[in-house]
């Protein structure tokens, strides 16, 4: 059963000074977030990501479409008390201490004030941060005010949490406990939605993907689906190379040289995969060498689905 | 009224650390020495001087000083996206002006009461200082800025940071001219330009009639029920103004 579920999301900007035009932002969007499941969220800058936040969180109102959480109709944003956000790039109040500030929002989730001071302590810990937990927030680093704003999305253990890019600005290690945080949140049974630039990290964050391109959606659905829709098949074979025909019939399949004279030929289509297997087998002048299959990256299949040029071919194996 | 606090709370504990607050404290004490220097070379009243200059000086900086805090504030609220995790956690974003507006009031509460503490002392070096008359012109000058506060929370969430203190500086001043608003109304012949003025007149804060500064140099004070009534008067047009505001940052896209 979807904890949240959105459905045909419209939503345009006010553009222009004199004579006011419109930009689409969102164009039916609709997806859901099934309950203690992990969604990365993911586009291209401008794709809509943050505005589709801004209208779960009822900050901007849509054109059209509606929001549904615990299948009751949202109309001014997800209930407080069972959602935590964190915003991208987040600072705060610059004359404030973390400490201050996690307890006013804590309050402000409805927290108790008995057992709070030593919840802060436990997610300062936990994200570490406590070093700087008695500091005004003006001296706190890009990446110390990013884990401060996590621990204020999760402090109050919300059911379902909304990141936006909660990952950027943090280094390696800062990555590593981030993203070890979230998925013990998750383990708890927590729903996650989080938006990221940063793919490898969404890959091992997430078990259901969104993407959107320019406001549309591209695809909705598993992880794993995704990727084994985009996986390839590699074959690599020494010897006379006969195939130069055969090649000019399957457009989709890519045949590289290397200096040892060992050949490998690519391909995302499993008959023509065979048909190929079938004709090494049966020549003489050519030997297999082996068959491998390419599991495909996140940030592959998403340039491959968004048919963005980069050298996104290069997968592992 | 536990949301509301807690914005309250946050509001003013950052506030309170702002150093717009301390370089203006400076330039009051500036203002009061060359008062002081002035005052001890006319002749007269020396104390009544000092306390018209004072007095002037507080409303002046107390104006400014909650424009500039007000403003400031909420547009690094905005910008530094606290204003969002605060929303978020609100059931109505009316909660968040209310809790703003304490917050701030308390600061500037705090700042007034100093000031006027100040003044006073100044004061009572020269002379003889008029207790009554006195803190009626500062009770009033505190409930004046409450308003300019109120004023400058409905145009700092509806618009820039520029436009906001243009508007709210040019409220702040048409408030103290309503009356010559009205009076321009009546002398005009036309139907449309006296029911222009009137309605200007009834929509702007009347800031001068809640101003008891030029009474208190002549040791003027007024009776306690219609101090009472214009700090009634006072908190309506707060109210109003809030309520306002309020409907404007309820249907506003937070973008």
């Amino acid at each position: 059963m979807p904890l949240i579920d959105v459905q045909s999301l419209h939503f345009t900007v006010p553009t222009g000074h004199i004579i006011q035009k419109t930009k689409t932002i969102l164009h039916d969007v609709s997806f859901s977030v099934e309950q203690g499941t992990s969604t990365a969220y993911l586009g291209t800058n401008g794709a809509g990501k943050t505005s589709t936040f801004r209208i779960l969180c009822g900050l901007v109102k849509p054109n059209a479409g509606q929001v549904f959480f615990d299948s009751e109709v949202m109309h001014q944003g997800l209930p407080p008390k069972r959602f935590g956000f964190m915003p991208e790039h987040p600072y705060f109040y610059k004359n404030l201490t973390p400490r201050e500030l996690l307890t006013s929002l804590g309050k402000l989730s409805g927290l108790p004030s008995k057992g709070l001071k030593q919840k802060i302590e436990m997610w300062a810990e936990k994200l570490d941060f406590t070093q700087v937990l008695g500091q005004r927030l003006s001296t706190c680093s890009k990446g110390q005010a990013q884990r401060v704003g996590l621990a204020q999305a999760l402090i109050h253990q919300p059911d379902f949490i909304l990141l936006d890019e909660p990952l950027s600005g943090l280094d390696p290690i800062g990555r590593a406990c981030v993203r070890s945080v979230i998925q013990d949140e998750v383990r708890r049974g927590a729903t996650l939605l989080f938006s990221s630039h940063i793919l490898s990290d969404a890959e091992a964050m997430c078990d259901q993907v969104v993407i959107l391109q320019e406001g549309c959606i591209r695809y909705a659905g598993d992880i794993h689906s995704l990727l084994a829709h985009d996986a390839r098949w590699l074959i690599q074979a020494q010897g006379k190379p006969l195939w130069g025909q055969q090649a000019g019939q399957h457009t989709d399949v890519e045949i590289t040289a290397s200096l040892d004279g060992v050949w490998q030929i690519r391909g995302a289509n499993q008959e023509v995969r065979n048909t190929w297997l079938q004709n090494i087998l049966s020549s003489e002048s050519t030997t297999l060498v082996s068959v491998q299959s390419e599991q495909r990256t996140l940030e592959s299949a998403f340039l491959n689905l968004l048919k963005i040029k980069g050298d996104h071919d290069a997968s592992h194996s | 009224m536990q949301a509301i606090l807690e914005i309250a709370k946050l509001s003013f504990a950052d506030a309170i650390r702002n150093k717009v607050a301390y370089g203006v404290f400076t330039f009051l004490l500036l203002l009061l020495a060359t008062a002081s220097a002035l005052a001890s070379v006319t002749m007269g009243r020396t104390e009544l001087m000092i306390m018209d200059l004072g007095l002037g000086g507080i409303s002046i900086l107390g104006n400014l000083m909650a424009i500039i805090l007000t403003i400031q504030s909420l547009q690094q609220e905005r910008e530094s996206r606290t204003l969002y995790v605060l929303i978020t956690r609100l059931q109505g974003r009316w909660k968040y002006l209310v809790g703003k507006f304490l917050g701030l009031a308390a600061v500037l509460s705090i700042q007034m009461i100093m000031m006027c503490l100040i003044l006073s002392g100044c004061i009572a070096i020269f002379g003889h200082i008029f207790w009554l008359s006195f803190v009626q012109a500062c009770i009033t000058t505190l409930f004046e800025i409450y308003i300019v506060i109120a004023i400058a929370l409905l145009f700092a969430q509806s618009s820039s940071l520029f436009l906001a203190i243009l508007l709210t500086l040019a409220m702040d001043i048409a408030g103290r001219f309503t009356f010559v608003i009205q009076q321009l109304g009546e002398q005009s012949d036309s139907t449309l330009v006296q029911f222009f003025t009137q309605g200007m007149y009834y929509l702007l804060p009347n800031l001068e009639a809640i101003n008891l500064r030029n009474q208190a140099g002549y040791v003027a004070n007024i009776p306690w029920h219609e101090l009472i009534s214009m700090m009634t008067y006072s908190i309506s047009e707060i109210v109003f103004i809030l309520l306002i505001s309020a409907f404007i940052f309820g249907r506003k896209n937070l973008a």
